[in-house]
């Protein structure tokens, strides 16, 4: 368990976080310049916080009171940059022991042929870095940090630099490393996509302070949160199951917290689990279940919030998780909408996105 | 071809400027990583000093090497302490051309350190590198082709040393006289023309290829 509470000061902005990670993998979102990257640092001995306490299960590396502060090479903590910036005058090969080299044979918790099959780069090892394609240098990188033998995993943005088809390749090694080789991961990104294919838990910060901190499902449509999740219109992200495909009409059917949502055929076969988008823009208020309209799904629920934020009116929807809806000031006052009021929510079929970016998430 | 005492004046130009380069290598990699990876105030100060002899007359760095190192000068006393004279000896003739060289080593170090990625060495740090060996094994090693160009430099520079040496060092027969200093000797002898032939052409060589070497080393950090 990674505990955090630390301060320092980073220019105009105060980076104060206090957090607990005892998930697999807890993510870090935000938009950039809030304080991501430099809270890794922080973590990783790489910037030194100018007080506060940071303890890794027993280990504590860092504590203003009893003046510890371990260097990095003393954390053993693996961190995976943005950038791979792998060693460019070794081979692969030497670029991946490099750090299991300088670690007692004892101490070693992983071999090379582990890492190499775990990553499938063995084809890769006499090669030089430069020869090297991103999505290649980037599980490199992975591999290196993880036969350093870490007790914790920090990885920024991992994935940034690699274009849409090449993230979803790497992905599926990010779950094999979270999932077989037992190492908590602290992964930092801005994509909510990305994040929810490893994880749910999420510390949002902004302008270095913690905004939220838990299941995404939870906090996304907290006040704080929300308005740093809405890049192109906010997306409601509701995990659905599968209970009935049809390729013939292009539908699938799925259960969403015990209501049944139609949403546009997928390939995946009954019983299996997935992300779902639903802008709040798409979705329309209804007070009665519809008659004569087109659209499939109704959604009923209640309302449990009416907010302004970032100028804009959304009501939040308790439809067994919690739905934002943006709305006018106009209809709400036409429709005396209420907090506690019975409502439906309206969504058409074809306005909710499976995506490339959401993909299964895998049962554990 | 060569005569007993031409060879002489070539094998003390040789451990002159052999001496030079490997003087000035270890400050010049301190200070390198000092100017290229550190903000410290009156660096640029620190920058224009070690850059001075660049531009400076070399009989001007001469005199006030001899002003500072001399047997009457501000370390005079301190260097008589340890039975050392620089002044009128071959190990003057180095000092000179390390001072004279140095800003070429500098550069060059400097130039290959900032080539080198400073987050490579925070890699290592997390891969458990200590910083001493984490600098070695990643920017040291990526740096060392700047190291090698700054070598050849100053061992060009070193050859050809004239000014500073000749007033620091003088032109003592067999101790001090350096190439140039033995070819200014010779003109200034009657018929000393066809003398200086053999010396003239082995500077042109020997500063031909310090110079080709360092292209090709340089070329080889650009590539990077």
């Amino acid at each position: 368990m990674l505990r955090l509470r630390a301060r320092r000061q980073l220019g105009r902005i105060a980076l104060d976080v206090d957090i607990e990670c005892h998930h697999p993998v807890t993510a870090i979102y935000g938009p950039s310049g809030a304080g991501k990257t430099s809270l890794l640092n922080l973590v990783a001995g790489l910037v030194r916080p100018d007080a506060g306490e940071i303890s890794l299960d027993d280990y504590i590396l860092f504590s203003a009171a009893r003046r510890i502060d371990l260097a990095p090479e003393h954390r053993r903590i693996g961190y995976v940059f943005q950038d791979d910036l792998l060693f460019p005058h070794l081979s692969i090969e030497a670029n991946l022991c490099y750090g299991r080299d300088l670690l007692p044979a004892a101490a070693r918790r992983f071999a090379l042929d582990q890492i190499v099959d775990l990553l499938e780069i063995g084809p890769l090892l006499k090669r030089r870095p430069e020869h090297l394609s991103g999505g290649e240098r980037q599980r490199v990188a992975l591999g290196r940090a993880l036969l350093a033998s870490p007790r914790l995993l920090l990885m920024d943005e991992p994935l940034a630099s690699l274009d849409q088809g090449l993230k979803n390749r790497i992905i599926p090694y990010l779950c094999h490393v979270r999932d077989a080789l037992q190492i908590p991961i602290l992964y930092v990104s801005h994509s909510v996509a990305e994040i929810l294919e490893l994880t749910s838990q999420v510390v949002v910060l902004n302008r270095g302070q913690v905004v939220a901190h838990g299941d995404f499902f939870t906090i996304a449509t907290h006040p704080q949160v929300l308005p740093l999740v809405e890049e192109h219109g906010f997306e409601n992200v509701l995990d659905v199951e599968i209970a009935a495909t049809d390729a013939e009409r292009g539908v699938c059917q799925v259960q969403c917290r015990g209501q049944q949502l139609k949403i546009p055929y997928c390939d995946q076969p009954v019983g299996s689990r997935l992300f779902i988008g639903i802008r709040a823009d798409d979705i329309v208020l209804a007070r009665q279940r519809p008659k004569g309209l087109s659209v499939r799904n109704a959604l009923q629920g209640t309302i449990s919030a009416i907010a302004d934020v970032a100028g804009k009116q959304l009501i939040y929807v308790d439809v067994g998780c919690r739905l934002a809806v943006k709305t006018t000031p106009e209809a709400i006052e036409e429709m005396q909408l209420n907090i506690g009021d019975s409502i439906y929510c309206l969504v058409k079929t074809h306005s909710i996105r499976l995506g490339p970016h959401l993909g299964r998430l895998e049962k554990r | 071809m060569f005569s007993a005492e031409e060879i002489q004046v070539l094998l003390l130009s040789l451990r002159v400027a052999c001496c030079c380069v490997l003087l000035s290598l270890l400050p010049a990699v301190l200070l390198g990583w000092l100017l290229a990876r550190r903000e410290f105030p009156l660096k640029l100060a620190l920058d224009g000093l070690c850059h001075l002899p660049l531009v400076l007359p070399p009989v001007v760095t001469g005199y006030l090497l001899l002003l500072l190192f001399g047997r009457r000068g501000v370390f005079g006393p301190v260097l008589a302490a340890f039975d050392l004279q620089l002044a009128f000896d071959w190990k003057g003739a180095v000092l000179a051309s390390v001072v004279v060289g140095f800003p070429l080593m500098l550069r060059s170090v400097r130039l290959g350190i900032e080539s080198v990625d400073p987050r490579l060495e925070r890699v290592a740090r997390t891969l458990g590198a200590g910083p001493m060996r984490a600098f070695l094994t990643v920017t040291l090693r990526l740096a060392a082709p700047g190291l090698l160009v700054g070598s050849l430099l100053t061992f060009a520079r070193s050859l050809g040393e004239f000014g500073a040496t000749i007033t620091f060092a003088a032109n003592i027969a067999g101790q001090t006289r350096t190439i140039p200093a033995a070819i200014y000797t010779y003109l200034n002898q009657p018929g000393g023309e066809s003398r200086v032939v053999g010396l003239i052409a082995v500077s042109v060589a020997l500063s031909l290829l310090a110079l080709v070497a360092s292209e090709w080393a340089a070329r080889r950090l650009r590539v990077r």
